[in-house]
């Protein structure tokens, strides 16, 4: 990392090719392998080739020019992925209409964010970076892989992985919209109507295009096409499986509607966020093959979490869903494997099913699952090491590596470690956080909407 | 952030209410024509190009046209002869994008909730791609004389707004009425990435979603007119639609999409929407272009880079460290013993990093002119004062003099289609020149003249050479000031009081509720200046005053940053 | 009256029926006299016994060690392979004055004004907030909850996890919470320009040096009258602290402030001070060692506050003002009522380079001093209060269980509603199908 700063300091030219994502090739010698699905692997070497695993084995010999990392002693398990993070994006909520499918953070991607570095020194090698949840459907989010380094956007990103979009129910867009605005929803009965309403009017509208695609085959046909709506399009995309919802939600009552909304409209990939109250509805979720991702133990700082449990994830994974811990939070999401670890005092999972919320459960959530979220040969070359067990309280992160690349290294990385610096910045001027500030990250952008009582205190 | 600068952006409407609510009826002075049109400058250094130069010539002009350039030219018995002794003349510099001369838009939008902020008018969005800047033209506006005054003489202006305010137009920086400045209208059609107050579409990637919606609605909209003309009997009526009527030329590739795009992120994503949708594009003051060169060189798209850059590091500190180095040697061995502390360490390195990226900033030309990249420059959040010196910033940053000169004259020439007209001073062309007394980028060149379309501009240095430092003045007192600005002129107050050695002031006046103190006063010689802040819901505007002083008044120019320059005039209240 | 409730209760368990059976009152404390048997002992103050009892009688601790002669009928929990330690103590709270952080109806830590030293924390605390239990049942026993808002917010209360009065629960020490004038930014949504910022901390350090000036003068005319001075409630309750019987709380995170106030207690000569928050107090360890004044920092699970600071400077802060000889106590600092993660900000501050037991005191024994409680709480010692907690292993990792509480000698039932709910839920019947075959 430090090379890569010094490097763009001295030459230019070498951000000069963009978006191109760099591979690379490294040895990981002789450390305890937590490979997820395969179980550990003591006193292990893993080999990555041009950013993938080529090899996990013992004394595996060094090809010429690899850089050779010694875990003796250490732990070497998946790069930790977040399936809701709001890390990396300038713009979160475009909290104007309860509807917003056509817009996408895949525009709005910003490299140069610091904590994304941040994240890296928590192990953290994938990110799900989301729209908010001030609107019933809010906008696409984007799967990103924490290549901090990178001045083009587009490097960021995770090339081919599924297409995903955020929903959400309850408070968030009854507040911003019902409360706020004077619109509907302004309550969960309107939410349900508003997702049913835009839903059925895609279905009108994809229909209405394939009778004209239809008739403009027969010879001769002359007459005017539906009216082009990019926000219909993409919510046709979702009616097609094409697109997987991140569905916002807390309570159990909510979580069962979407469900239902689903099943009717022969939605097939849905995963329920922070969903505090899905412990309730587990039987349901399992039976319907949708999978959660949750806070390990927030609750309290609004009405809606106010019944959850530390044990939710626990529930959860003993009733059969695939179950992720998320952080939805810069700081959180530098500690997810200490989040997962708390699964074991709330629930007694095992190790594996406990590091499995954190990796190859988030992965199956994103829909990456045959690429990363475990370590098998061929899969991407994702890993970070420990000091001490991910599990423990005492494990650190030592390097943090993605597609084989070094991008953090707690022992040599400088402390200062913007990408950019603003001429105009004081030096001198910290930014604390706020005590009552921490509510979910979801809303952030949506203040101006809102009347809230909570964010007015926090304006104080 | 976008919400900032739209809020700062209605808060300078706010302040000029505040500050400048009484109107006066401006006087409007009735010129006389000039004798001739026929003008003969002598004995000067003509840089006919870049790096084409011919020394002691003359430059012949009539009826607006450069008629002849060289040695030995006679002169015409009805020309004026200017005399412009070993000084030098330029073909007149080209400004890619800038606001100089638009009226600022009476009503700001407005930051009230709307009924259903998800849907809103086009207006209230911010999406009028139909305006024409040329209705919100102010050949009087004093920004054209100031840009004029270093030596420009055209521009291309964009109109106000955050999405798609309207189209630009080519003007010359001169001319007494609209009709006489436009030289090409509906040059391109103008966009910046910068969502609507509170309403859709709000952030960035709204107005990008929006942006592909209205280019996709209007190619369909377009070949549904083409198929409705060739036949219309048995076809539904195509609706009427000013919004994406204004997409067409830009879909035939006749107009090219002007963007402002200063920010590294925001160019990227202008480009996303050009490799998305295909339109000719045209960049416009860019100011973090350095690491994405080579992307923008691919893309094609036609370049303007900022004439504003970030302010240098403070010169005061460096004195005072060149000070302290002749102080007495016991001194220096002092400080140079005390060890750096972990605090100043970190204070070091981080201004070294500060430093590095301002020099990311001022050499961002000389990459690009390595790259090979043609590119023009824009003045669109410069002060107009600043320019020369940023120039001449870039320049030492490794820009060379001859690059400079082209990215001012032939390149932009050559990007808005105008080489046929202007960048070089050559017979033929439109009689648009600057002359300075020396080489224009030397620290101490002066413009003297500057011609549009062949009108002469003398400019008035007799004010610069006021500026005595030498002068005793004394400012001590209350001062009352007179501030011009497009909402009318108005009085207000400032007093200066000594403290130490060097002074502390007040400003009151206008519909402000109470005094304000300065945060700043500096008086070298007679040239005095202040700055204040205003405050409006938390959020605060800098107003900075720069004037120089003769006995008992004052005259100069009060700006809010590159938002606004109003001229301000003073005259102190005896003392009771 | 007792057989009218009886009745009442049997009419409702008719009522009710099955309902009432599946969902059993919270069962109550337990007062007994024990013997906890087998167990490590950390004692915090006096090392690590083996194979130790530790004997509670009448509340508080009767015997510690490997030869503790149990009287008769004393019950015996045999702690075999299991670890004792003192209760903790959450320096940094708001419990029982916050429900839910988002409906203000719930809330009580923050009352009008600025200057309000008078409004007290005990006064306002739910003896049945859902926090209490769900805190108490992972080993933190004890807890700081302090008002915030406005510069001076009140008087904080030192409180046990157990009572049903906030007299029954109030453990020994009130201090005064001061928001020393703060030039940090509060938040993203924070957008005053550099300028504004400086004028307020200005502003608020003008009015502050006000209160202080008028608070001696109260105190010099109220020690002149004897205390016939007349009813002033702001400075009639700063008066302790100018006559330094009392300890001021004083909260500042940013490097200069933490200069600042260092200053500003130095200039007033306030006797008893604890410095709270400290976020930036690496950055000015060595100065606030040579004051001598010690510090309650956390949380630890934070960012760091400028985006140019090493990633880990949060983690690492406590541990590098201890490095400096700084007394340091560990808070949690949390909006979302998870106080129970105490221990696991001790463990942060360890992994990131605190010494373990550095870290341990800084929850228990440390706090205990600073509040000037430290003859009742904070280590496993005969004669203190029996506030201690019994674990599966070291409290700080996320494996071990707390098997059981004791505060004041009361065992604490180990429920809360979530672990009531993991009850009911982690086999849901009905599951899917109502209506089983």
């Amino acid at each position: 990392m430090k090379k890569l700063l010094t490097l763009f300091f001295s030459s230019l030219a070498l951000f000069s090719v963009m978006a191109q994502v760099d591979k690379g090739n490294l040895l990981i010698k002789n450390g305890t392998v937590i490979t997820i699905t395969k179980g550990n692997l003591e006193q292990t070497d893993v080999l990555i080739k041009d950013g993938k695993i080529a090899q996990i084995a013992k004394n595996i010999q060094a090809p010429a020019g690899v850089r050779v990392i010694d875990a003796t002693g250490h732990y070497v398990m998946p790069g930790i992925i977040d399936a809701h993070s709001h890390i990396a994006l300038d713009g979160i909520n475009e909290g104007t209409n309860p509807i917003t499918p056509e817009v996408s953070e895949e525009d709005v991607i910003n490299p140069f964010q610091i904590g994304i570095y941040r994240a890296l020194g928590g192990g953290i090698t994938t990110v799900h970076a989301m729209h908010g949840s001030a609107n019933a459907i809010g906008g696409q989010c984007e799967t990103i892989k924490l290549r901090y380094g990178n001045f083009d956007p587009d490097a960021l990103k995770m090339e081919g992985a599924p297409r995903t979009i955020k929903f959400a129910l309850g408070e968030n867009p009854t507040r911003s919209h019902g409360e706020g605005s004077g619109i509907v929803p302004r309550t969960r009965m309107g939410v349900e109507f508003v997702i049913r309403q835009a839903f059925s009017e895609a279905k009108e509208y994809s229909e209405a295009w394939s009778k004209y695609n239809k008739n403009k085959l027969v010879k001769g046909f002359r007459g005017a096409p539906p009216a082009y709506s990019y926000r219909h399009e993409v919510l046709s995309d979702i009616l097609n499986d094409k697109i997987i919802i991140h569905c916002h939600s807390y309570r159990a009552d909510e979580i069962y509607m979407m469900l239902k909304v689903c099943k009717d409209f022969g939605i097939k990939r849905i995963v329920f966020q922070h969903v505090n109250e899905g412990f309730k509805v587990a039987p349901e979720l399992a039976a319907q093959g949708a999978m959660a991702s949750v806070f390990s133990d927030w609750w309290a700082y609004k009405f809606e979490v106010y019944y959850s449990t530390a044990y939710n994830a626990a529930i959860l994974t003993r009733n059969g869903v695939v179950t992720s811990i998320n952080s939805d939070d810069a700081e959180m999401m530098r500690h997810l494997y200490h989040e997962a670890g708390k699964t074991q005092k709330y629930g007694a999972l095992t190790d594996e099913e406990a590091l499995a919320l954190i990796t190859i459960n988030p992965a199956k959530q994103l829909g990456i699952e045959s690429r990363v979220g475990s370590l098998e040969v061929g899969k991407e070359g994702d890993i970070v090491i420990f000091k001490n067990h991910p599990l423990s309280i005492y494990g650190v992160p030592m390097y943090t590596i993605v597609d084989g690349i070094v991008w953090f290294d707690r022992e040599k990385d400088p402390d200062d470690m913007r990408l950019v610096v603003d001429p105009k910045q004081n030096i001198d001027n910290a930014m604390l956080r706020d005590k009552n500030s921490d509510l979910d990250h979801c809303m952030e952008g949506a203040e101006f909407i809102l009347d809230s009582e909570l964010f007015n205190a926090n304006k104080k | 952030m976008i919400k900032t600068i739209t809020l700062l952006r209605s808060i300078s409407g706010v302040f000029a209410l505040l500050l400048f609510a009484s109107s006066l009826q401006a006087q409007e002075e009735k010129e006389l024509k000039p004798v001739t049109r026929t003008y003969a400058v002598t004995n000067v250094n003509v840089i006919q190009a870049p790096g084409k130069k011919i020394e002691m010539a003359t430059v012949l002009i009539k009826d607006g046209l450069i008629v002849s350039v060289g040695k030995g030219i006679s002169i015409p018995p009805e020309a004026i002869v200017i005399k412009a002794d070993s000084m030098y003349v330029y073909a007149g510099f080209i400004d890619g994008l800038s606001r100089v001369g638009v009226a600022r838009p009476k009503e700001e939008p407005s930051r009230e909730r709307v009924k259903d902020p998800g849907n809103p008018t086009p207006e209230r969005a911010g999406i009028t791609p139909q305006n024409d800047v040329r209705y919100s033209l102010n050949p009087a506006d004093k920004s054209i004389e100031d840009l004029r005054n270093i030596g420009f003489t055209v521009a291309q202006v964009a109109p106000y707004g955050n999405l798609l305010p309207g189209q630009s137009s080519i003007v010359l920086l001169g001319g007494k009425s609209i009709d006489q400045m436009v030289l090409i209208n509906n040059s391109a059609l103008y966009s910046e990435l910068s969502g609507a107050n509170n309403v859709y579409p709000n952030t960035i990637m709204a107005v990008m979603a929006k942006w592909r919606e209205l280019y996709r609605q209007a190619s369909q909209s377009k070949s549904y007119q083409s198929l409705y003309a060739s036949n219309r009997t048995g076809l539904e009526r195509p609706a009427s639609d000013r919004v994406l009527e204004a997409f067409y030329p830009v879909i035939d590739q006749k107009m090219p999409v002007l963007f402002k795009s200063e920010k590294m992120l925001e160019t990227h994503r202008i480009l996303k929407l050009k490799s998305d949708l295909g339109f000719a594009l045209t960049l416009g003051d860019i100011k973090e272009g350095w690491p994405i060169v080579n992307k923008i060189k691919s893309s094609g798209a036609k370049v303007f880079l900022a004439l504003d850059l970030p302010e240098e590091i403070k010169k005061e500190e460096k004195k005072d460290d060149k000070k302290a180095d002749k102080k007495a040697d016991s001194t220096k061995a002092k400080e140079v013993a005390k060890p750096k502390t972990a605090t100043d360490l970190e204070k070091d390195a981080l201004e070294k990093r500060r430093a590095e990226a301002i020099t990311n900033y001022t050499s961002q030309a000389s990459t690009f002119a390595k790259a090979g990249v043609p590119f023009g420059f824009s003045t669109l959040s410069a002060k107009a004062k600043d320019i020369p010196a940023n120039l001449r910033r870039m320049i030492s940053a490794g820009l060379s003099e001859e690059a400079a000169l082209a990215a001012l004259t032939t390149t932009p020439a050559q990007l808005l289609g105008l080489s046929d007209r202007m960048g070089t001073v050559e017979p033929g062309k439109m009689a648009n020149l600057v002359i300075s007394d020396k080489t224009y980028f030397h620290e101490k060149s002066k413009v003297r003249y500057v011609f549009v379309d062949g009108t002469l501009y003398k400019m008035d240095v007799k004010e610069e050479k006021k500026a005595d430092p030498n002068a005793k003045v004394d400012i001590e007192g209350s001062w009352s000031t007179v501030t011009q600005t497009p909402q009318g002129s108005n009085d207000g107050k400032a007093t200066f009081k000594k403290e130490g050695s060097g002074y502390k002031g007040t400003v009151s006046g206008g519909r402000m509720p109470a005094p304000v103190d300065m945060t700043s006063v500096t008086l070298e010689g007679n040239k005095l200046s202040y700055s204040y802040s205003l405050s409006f819901g938390g959020n605060s505007i800098k107003i900075d005053v720069e004037v120089t002083v003769e006995g008992d008044t004052f005259k100069g120019n009060a700006s809010i940053g590159p938002r606004g320059s109003f001229s301000i005039e003073g005259t102190k209240n005896p003392k009771n | 009256m007792k057989g009218l409730q009886t009745i009442i209760g049997l009419a409702a368990a008719i009522i009710c029926g099955v309902v009432m059976h599946a969902q059993a009152q919270s069962p109550k404390g337990k007062y007994a006299n024990v013997a906890l048997t087998n167990a490590t002992i950390e004692t915090v103050t006096k090392g690590t016994i083996q194979n130790g009892t530790v004997l509670i009688l009448d509340g508080k601790i009767a015997g510690v060690g490997t030869n503790v002669s149990i009287p008769a009928g004393t019950e015996i929990i045999d702690c075999k392979g299991k670890f004792i330690y003192p209760g903790m103590i959450d320096a940094g709270t708001n419990l029982g004055l916050n429900e839910i952080s988002a409906v203000a109806r719930t809330t009580d830590f923050n009352e009008i004004g600025e200057v309000i030293p008078q409004m007290k924390a005990l006064t306002a605390v739910n003896p049945n907030a859902s926090a209490i239990p769900v805190t108490r049942v992972s080993g933190v026993t004890t807890a700081l909850t302090i008002p915030t808002g406005g510069m001076l917010s009140g008087t904080a209360a030192l409180i046990n996890l157990h009572g049903y009065t906030p007299d029954q629960m109030y453990a020994g020490f009130e201090g005064i919470v001061l928001n020393f004038p703060n030039t940090g930014r509060r938040g993203f949504f924070d957008r005053r320009t550099d300028d504004d910022i400086k004028k307020a901390s200005e502003k608020a350090l003008a009015s502050l040096n006000d209160v202080w000036e008028k608070a001696i003068q109260y105190h010099k005319l109220d020690s002149a009258t004897k205390g016939k001075t007349g009813y002033y409630p702001e400075l009639q309750a700063l008066v302790p602290v100018i006559r330094g019987e009392q300890t001021l709380l004083v909260e500042t995170n940013t490097s200069k402030d933490i200069t600042a106030a260092l200053k500003w207690v130095k200039e007033k000569k306030v006797k008893k001070v604890i410095l709270t928050g400290v976020a930036e107090g690496w950055r000015v360890a060595d100065e606030i060692a040579k004051s001598g004044i010690p510090v309650i920092t956390g949380g630890v699970l934070e960012l760091p506050t400028r985006d140019y600071d090493r990633y880990d400077r949060a983690y690492a802060n406590a541990g590098l003002l201890k490095k400096a000889g700084v007394k340091v106590a560990i808070k949690s600092e949390s909006s979302n009522n998870n106080y129970r993660n105490l221990p696991y900000h001790a463990g942060f501050a360890v992994a990131y380079g605190m010494n373990k037991e550095d870290a341990l005191k800084a929850i228990t024994i440390i706090p205990a001093e600073l509040f000037g409680v430290a003859d009742k709480l904070g280590s496993i010692e005969v004669g203190k209060s029996a506030t201690l907690f019994i674990c599966t292993g070291d409290p700080f990792e996320t494996k071990t269980n707390v098997s059981h509480v004791f505060i004041d000698g009361w065992q604490m039932p180990m429920v809360s509603r979530q672990t009531e709910l993991y009850d009911e839920f982690l086999k849901r019947d009905p599951g899917v199908n109502k209506t089983k075959k």
